[in-house]
């Protein structure tokens, strides 16, 4: 085979993983539209499901729950997360090493052991299942990636710079937030999208964590499915990864994430 | 003089610092402790019941074999659907990252790696859809082919596989690239003009070069697998019983919270060892 | 403007020494040049000026006040930095206008004092650009002008000119020292170049494993270096003690060397390649030291010309003006001759 050949099997590779990953995706969100209960063809668009799910108020609040949740979770993650990020930046201490290598476990450790970890705590500790002990373990599971997004920013950022602003007579208060969280917001917007993304797409630590009744979208989904679901469920799933992507698209776009320019 | 400055930024680190880290303690650390002294229990010590120490949630797992076959199961699966993953996501990075030129390749990059930022339960329930005997899949099938098939592949090993593959790919496609992208395309020149074929600088140089970055996915993809359990769940049905999911009913179904401390605390220990024999490769991986 | 007093500064970082027992003045309106090579402690010493570098023993005195326990942003001081460290985010007059704005003086009085300092540094049109948008020169020029239009009490300058090409930076000294002039500010800085230091200062410190070797007027450390290290720190030298005592440069057949009166027995005796002239033929006696060789290397490099002249085993450097030089090629038997009082020593240490 020459050159030209295999780069052109190569993109046809690359194009028949993209319809692996999409088509899927794709194929539910069609079937949201198809008014057949049991995902019947020929294909008879209708705004059914979606109609039914305006009215189905169990849905609705275990939607407005997780977006609540998921907001919760950024505004602490991102604002813990980033006064970590900062005094990591700026201060040499014994330890630091050892805080860095800390937020491996909590990215690393499958959340099915870490859900369960938390289960058992918060009820050992009088912390009953409910929307607290979801928050809670929320943004356990965020700060590291708002951690991580926020000092990889900080790296691109010079000390000069602070160095500058105090010399000119500015206070600690006053160089931050005019001169390092300026250069940092975009990683800042970037984590906390990532925040709001690890929160509101997260099943296995809500499900362990929330209450039967009382839980999070991708609970309520997930014991749906398992009593056998209709294409109401196709419905919200369908809002629910256009609301991620855009969520992710978004990040992206803060973080420069992937691109080289 | 230089004292007192020094505690002063001591405190602000204090400042700056504590509010995190002990919401990671409070939430994380101090929970897998309390998992590790639960999994030595015979009951949980809530209430009124009758509790001691034992040892005999681990000596469960070893003492019958389910949970041992159980978790070599879950194993296998790990490596099955790491196998096809390395297989299908290191061409694309390789597509990806010295192929393609210029701004597409970024869009496809960014479009390769979205789905996975987006909900796992929902892409693992899309397959639900498109598997299901008399599905999309075998609607289209039967649709383009001119003799009939059947597509029943839902609750099968094959389903599991596939919806674990979809939903972790990515991984391994994303530290791949990462890794491809920093080999020097002057290399790859010099290798040429020495008179090294495609296949020898394929297999002399990029691989080696970019090996870390694989295994790091590999590692990504193989951890999480181990310990999952919606998935198998969902697109295993009847078939999907594997280490996961035995932990998971000790928690919501059998309510016995000690054995499934104990189970979930073997699984970390598998998952540690994992990391610490791979630890080399990743932190090679990381610069 | 004030007067800078530096008294017994010492600071260390672990077991490294970087300043030991530190003392010099800094009079009211002088520029002054503290130079060393690398890991001297010069940076160490402005950064302790300039209060981002607490000392751990001494004091530090800017005008009347005591300041080794206010921190930077108290002190009052302008500095300039290596890179500049110009704000990316911000235009080159909000840069300009940052000190100021911290200083509440108001909008119409910041406008005014940006245009000024804009001026002074000759950059008036160039004040809603971006940093990014500059070339090295005028960047250096927007830190210089943001320095000093808070009017601070003192001007630190961290090796200003290192960034900039070599004519540029030729042209940015007599421009630095033409602003300092005019606005009359105390001015310290940091260099390794020990010609930026004699070009610019008014006084010099010259700084070694962090303690002042020498301090004082540039033309003073040139000619009268306190030791070797300054001697040959400061510009090139020949040192033509033989083994070690002055009379022994009398022993070399042939030559007629003069060593001064002031001059101790045990002391090495230098002479600048500048301050030396080759001849064909052998000099007169009028004040005139001399010593036979043999021409080994003629280095043409346009202003001046570098001779190497072979002598009683060792290498003399000589450099002159090429017209002053008599027409000869390498292995020429030439004399090299100096004026009695161009030669210094050093102790022997």
């Amino acid at each position: 085979m020459n050159g030209s050949m295999l780069s052109l099997a190569g993109r046809i590779w690359l194009a028949l993983v993209l319809v692996f990953l999409y088509a899927p995706i794709l194929v539910m969100a069609f079937m949201s539209f198809n008014a057949s209960q049991y995902y019947q063809l020929p294909f008879d668009f209708s705004w059914k499901w979606y109609q039914k799910l305006a009215t189905n108020t169990e849905i609705i609040d275990a939607a407005i729950r997780s977006v609540l949740i998921a907001l919760a979770t950024t505004v602490i993650a991102t604002v813990l997360g980033t006064a970590a990020a900062l005094a990591m930046f700026r201060f040499e201490f014994r330890g630091k090493r050892f805080l860095q290598v800390m937020l491996f476990p909590p990215i690393a450790i499958p959340w099915l052991i870490t859900g369960t970890a938390m289960l058992i705590f918060f009820y050992g500790v009088g912390l009953d299942r409910g929307t607290s002990a979801v928050l809670i373990g929320h943004v356990a599971l965020a700060l590291p990636y708002v951690i991580v997004v926020v000092t990889a920013r900080l790296a691109t950022f010079d000390p000069t710079l602070e160095e500058a602003a105090r010399s000119m007579g500015a206070s600690p208060w006053m160089v931050t937030r005019r001169v390092t969280l300026p250069w940092i917001s975009s990683g800042i917007i970037a984590g906390a999208l990532f925040a709001f993304a690890v929160s509101f797409d997260q099943f296995v630590v809500s499900y362990f964590l929330s209450e039967p009744g009382d839980s999070t979208l991708p609970v309520l989904i997930y014991t749906a499915i398992r009593k056998g679901f209709t294409p109401e469920i196709n419905a919200v799933s369908t809002i629910i990864i256009v609301i991620s992507m855009a969520v992710m698209l978004l990040a992206a776009r803060f973080s420069n994430f992937g691109g080289e320019r | 003089m230089a004292n007192s400055v020094a505690s002063q930024d001591r405190l602000r680190i204090l400042g700056l610092l504590s509010p995190a880290y002990l919401w990671l303690t409070v939430a994380i650390f101090l929970p897998l402790s309390a998992m590790l002294y639960f999994s030595f229990l015979s009951d949980v010590p809530f209430g009124d019941t009758e509790w001691r120490y034992t040892s005999e949630n681990y000596r469960a797992f070893f003492q019958t074999s389910t949970y041992a076959i159980l978790l070599w199961k879950s194993l296998k699966l790990a490596l099955m659907v790491t196998a096809v993953s390395v297989l299908i996501g290191f061409p694309c990075a390789y597509v990806l990252a010295k192929v393609i030129k210029g701004r597409s390749r970024e869009a496809l990059f960014l479009l390769v790696i979205l789905p996975f930022w987006s909900n796992s339960l929902v892409r693992i329930f899309s397959w639900a859809i498109v598997l299901r005997g008399n599905g999309v899949l075998e609607i289209g099938l039967n649709m383009i082919l001119p003799f009939e098939v059947d597509v029943n592949i839902m609750f099968s090993t094959p389903a599991i596989v596939i919806g674990l593959v979809h939903s972790y790919v990515p991984y391994v496609i994303l530290t791949s690239y990462l890794a491809l992208q920093a080999i020097d395309d002057n290399l790859i020149d010099a290798a040429r003009s020495m008179g090294a074929s495609k296949l020898t600088i394929l297999w002399r140089l990029i691989l080696p070069l970019s090996l870390p970055g694989l295994l790091a996915g590999a590692v990504l993809i193989f951890v999480p697998v181990v310990g999952s359990f919606m998935e198998p769940r969902i697109l295993g049905g009847r078939v999907g019983t594997y280490f996961g999911t035995v932990i998971e009913d000790q928690f919501v179904a059998v309510y016995n919270w000690p054995l499934g401390a104990a189970l979930s605390f073997i699984l970390l220990a598998v998952v540690l060892l994992i990391l610490a024999v791979s630890s080399p490769v990743l932190k090679r991986a990381q610069t | 403007m004030a007067e800078v007093s530096v008294r017994n500064i010492t600071k260390s970082f672990g077991t490294l020494k970087a300043l030991n027992d530190v003392t010099m003045d800094f009079p009211d309106g002088g520029f002054f040049g503290l130079l060393g090579p690398s890991g001297s402690g010069k940076t160490t010493l402005l950064r302790t000026i300039a209060g981002f570098i607490f000392a751990d023993g001494g004091s530090i005195r800017i005008g009347e006040e005591t300041v080794e326990n206010i921190p930077v942003e108290k002190r009052d001081i302008g500095m300039m930095f290596q890179n500049y460290a110009l704000f990316p985010n911000m235009s080159v007059a909000d840069n300009i206008g940052f000190g100021l704005r911290v200083r509440k003086v108001g909008v119409a009085e910041e406008r005014r004092r940006i245009g000024e300092a804009l001026d002074l540094v000759q950059l008036s049109q160039h004040g809603d650009r971006k940093p990014h948008q500059l070339s090295g020169g005028q960047r250096q020029r927007v830190a210089l002008a943001r320095a000093i239009v808070t009017n601070p009490r003192v001007l630190l300058l961290d090796e200003p000119l290192s960034a900039l090409d070599k004519a540029l930076r030729v042209d940015m000294q007599i421009e630095l020292k033409r602003i300092q002039r005019e606005i009359g500010i105390t001015t310290i800085f940091v260099t390794h170049d020990q010609e930026e230091a004699l070009t610019l200062s008014d006084k010099i410190g010259i700084l070694k494993d962090g303690a002042m070797v020498q301090a004082g007027d540039p033309r003073a450390v040139y000619h009268s270096p306190v030791d070797l290290f300054t001697a040959t720190f400061m510009g090139e030298a020949n040192v033509l003690s033989g083994d070690g005592t002055a009379a022994s440069l009398l022993n070399t057949p042939e030559a007629n060397i003069s060593v001064p009166q002031s001059l101790k027995e045990d002391a090495i005796c230098l002479v600048r390649p500048e301050s030396m002239t080759v001849t064909a033929t052998k000099p007169q006696d009028d004040g005139q030291s001399y010593l036979p060789g043999v021409l080994t290397q003629r280095i043409f490099a346009g202003a001046m010309t570098t001779c190497l002249v072979q002598s009683g085993g060792r290498t003399l450097k000589v450099i002159a003006k090429d017209h002053d030089l008599p027409e000869m090629e390498a292995g020429a038997a030439v004399w090299v001759a100096w004026k009695h009082d161009q030669m210094f020593s050093v102790p022997r240490t």
